[in-house]
């Protein structure tokens, strides 16, 4: 997207096509997809207005999807609040993509499991997406998907969708609610009800920094693989390009190395998970 | 590497000649210390064998640095790169190994536009040094600067030897001074300079260079870290006068009749609080022991992977800027001698 002589902080603008209320504190962006932009799922952006600043976003559409880019941004900081105030027609300063996304190409035959903890769902929206609109270069598909409340569950008729596309689609809520039939418990509580092909399976996870450590365990005890267990972790980030320091984990910057991992990758670093 | 001799007068009109064409920042006494400035008049600059309390950096990497500017009004964004032609005198060897390690950094990956073309047109002018009670770079091999400048100045009783280090030094030179070729009384006073050096370090690493990724790397759950933690204000002091420390962040402000945004970086530093908290709240280094040991790591070990050369240079700074006295050296002593016990 970037010239290579570009100034490497000059945004591009984009026009808002449309600004979804998803739940009380997520929304979904939706705007053209710009000419020449090129991304990988699990790869983020950084998304600025002109007087706020910028945060580091993921993407939440599948490459696939050619008209549309599409970003799910929960109301969380003082960039995002101003966000949540935009309408369509609104214009956004977008940078990048930055970093490392989830590698497709080495799942192709593979059982994917998916584990999504809260708002983690949104960078593997765009995986999950994108490994449907290519269904039969896939094994069987799970997606586990954890969330505190009914309320805060996410694409809900795209759930339905995905099941009926393929997708064993199983969810929690952390504590019981009423009304809500299904599993309470935390994301973890599912995994020993999901049946691991440990010899022909990856395990795509993103979730909040407390969800990995609890989730990593689980899988280990059903002897799936560093290698084949694929994490997003999220830090701190400034610049994208591995130079403004806050996404350091120990040695690597998450910006560039990440911030998609195999646990492989991150296992000896203490502060990683 | 070409030597030459320059005396006091040709040293006067060297910096008069500079001051005529180039912004100059260079080193002043100033409470018995010596601090960069920009220089006015050529009598000012004293080359000091002192260290600076602060660091250069600032002259190639500002404090506060204009990335972009958003015109509110028609909506538009352009991009800012803020570079002049300037000299900078009066660095010392650990000065220019700490920003050919800069250069190293900004150069990485997509380089830096800003850092690069202001470090492009930057003149760099050394000088030799004599160590205080915080020095160790005899310690990390930055004790000597080979390359790295455009011009190096020994003073000497009677004058300067001036060792070229780029042809752009050379023109210089030559273009304001009339220098003879070194003679070798001059060498040996060069020599004799080195041997003082030498003698007068009080402190020093316990371990060779090669050996403290190691060190650090053993030393991860040393018990040290909490102790120092505990002590630490969390001031960044140390991040601020470091040579070597480049973390930022990028902001952004409007100006008053809210007709322009600026998008602008700041040096941050990852001894602060806040250096690795995201949006909701959550920090990855929480303690300041963990930032502590993440700085320390920085500067012994994870950049040493990333760019092939340890990013402490031995300067002493944070030790001497450092409000409840924790050293570098006694820290990273105390880490070897564990280590090879």
């Amino acid at each position: 997207m970037q010239r290579a002589d570009a100034h490497p902080y000059m945004p591009q603008p984009v026009r808002l096509e449309r600004v979804e209320r998803l739940t009380e504190k997520e929304s979904l962006f939706v705007f053209p997809r710009p000419q020449g932009f090129g991304f990988t799922p699990g790869q983020f952006i950084m998304v600025g207005l002109a007087g706020y600043g910028e945060a580091p976003i993921s993407i939440s559409s599948p490459p696939s999807e050619k008209s549309m880019v599409e970003l799910c941004i929960r109301r969380v900081g003082s960039l995002t609040t101003i966000l949540h105030r935009l309408r369509a027609g609104d214009t956004i300063w977008i940078r990048g993509p930055f970093g490392r996304g989830f590698p497709t190409e080495r799942m192709h035959g593979k059982d994917i499991l998916f584990i999504a903890g809260g708002i983690g769902l949104v960078p593997l929206r765009s995986l999950i997406k994108e490994v449907l609109a290519e269904r039969e270069d896939y094994g069987r598909l799970t997606l586990l998907y954890g969330v505190k409340s009914p309320k805060e569950i996410l694409f809900e008729e795209e759930l339905e969708l995905w099941q009926k596309a393929g997708v064993d689609v199983r969810l929690t809520i952390d504590r019981a609610y009423p009304g809500w039939k299904g599993n309470v418990g935390v994301v973890t509580t599912l995994i020993p009800q999901v049946d691991i092909d440990e010899d022909n399976s990856v395990c795509c996870i993103v979730g909040p920094p407390v969800m990995y450590k609890y989730v990593i365990l689980s899988l280990g005890n059903r002897s799936v693989r560093g290698e084949d267990i694929y994490l997003s972790l999220e830090r701190k980030m400034k610049c994208g390009m591995g130079k403004c320091g806050h996404c350091q984990i120990n040695s690597i910057y998450t910006c560039e190395e990440g911030p998609v991992f195999t646990l492989q990758e991150i296992r000896h670093l203490p502060e990683a998970i | 590497m070409a030597s030459y001799f320059v005396d006091k007068k040709g040293f006067l009109a060297f910096l008069k000649g500079i001051l005529e064409k180039y912004p100059l920042y260079g080193t002043v006494e100033r409470d018995g210390f010596p601090v960069f400035k920009k220089i006015e008049e050529p009598e000012e600059l004293v080359l000091s064998a002192k260290p600076t309390h602060l660091s250069p950096k600032e002259f190639l990497f500002p404090p506060r640095e204009l990335l972009l500017r958003f015109n509110l009004e028609d909506g538009k964004a352009e991009p800012v790169v803020e570079a002049r032609e300037q000299v900078i005198m009066g660095l010392h060897p650990c000065d220019i190994h700490a920003i050919g390690l800069l250069d190293r950094v900004f150069s990485h990956g997509r380089g830096d536009v800003n850092y690069l073309e202001r470090r492009k047109k930057t003149i760099l002018i050394g000088t030799e040094c004599l160590p205080d009670e915080f020095c160790f770079c005899q310690s990390l091999g930055t004790m000597d600067a080979d390359e790295g400048f455009d011009l190096f100045f020994h003073e000497l009783k009677r004058g300067y030897l001036v060792r070229v280090g780029t042809e752009r030094g050379r023109r210089l030179l030559k273009r304001y001074t009339k220098p003879e070729k070194a003679a070798q009384k001059h060498l040996e006073e060069v020599k004799a300079h080195r041997e003082k050096k030498l003698k007068g370090f009080t402190r020093c690493l316990d371990a060779r260079k090669e050996e403290l990724p190691l060190v650090y790397a053993g030393s991860y759950e040393h018990p040290l870290w909490e102790r120092i933690g505990s002590i630490c204000y969390g001031c960044g002091s140390c991040n601020h006068v470091c040579p070597t420390c480049y973390c930022f962040d990028v902001r952004d402000d409007v100006t008053l009749d809210l007709k322009e945004a600026r998008r602008y970086r700041v040096w941050d530093g990852c001894t602060l609080e806040d250096f690795a908290k995201v949006a909701g709240g959550h920090n990855f280094r929480k303690d300041r022991s963990e930032r502590l040991r993440h700085r320390f790591n920085r500067k012994f070990r994870y950049l040493a992977d990333r760019f092939d050369g340890l990013f402490c240079v031995g300067c002493g700074r944070c030790s001497r800027a450092c409000l409840v006295g924790i050293n570098i050296t006694d820290v990273t002593n105390e880490l070897i001698k564990d280590a090879k016990s």
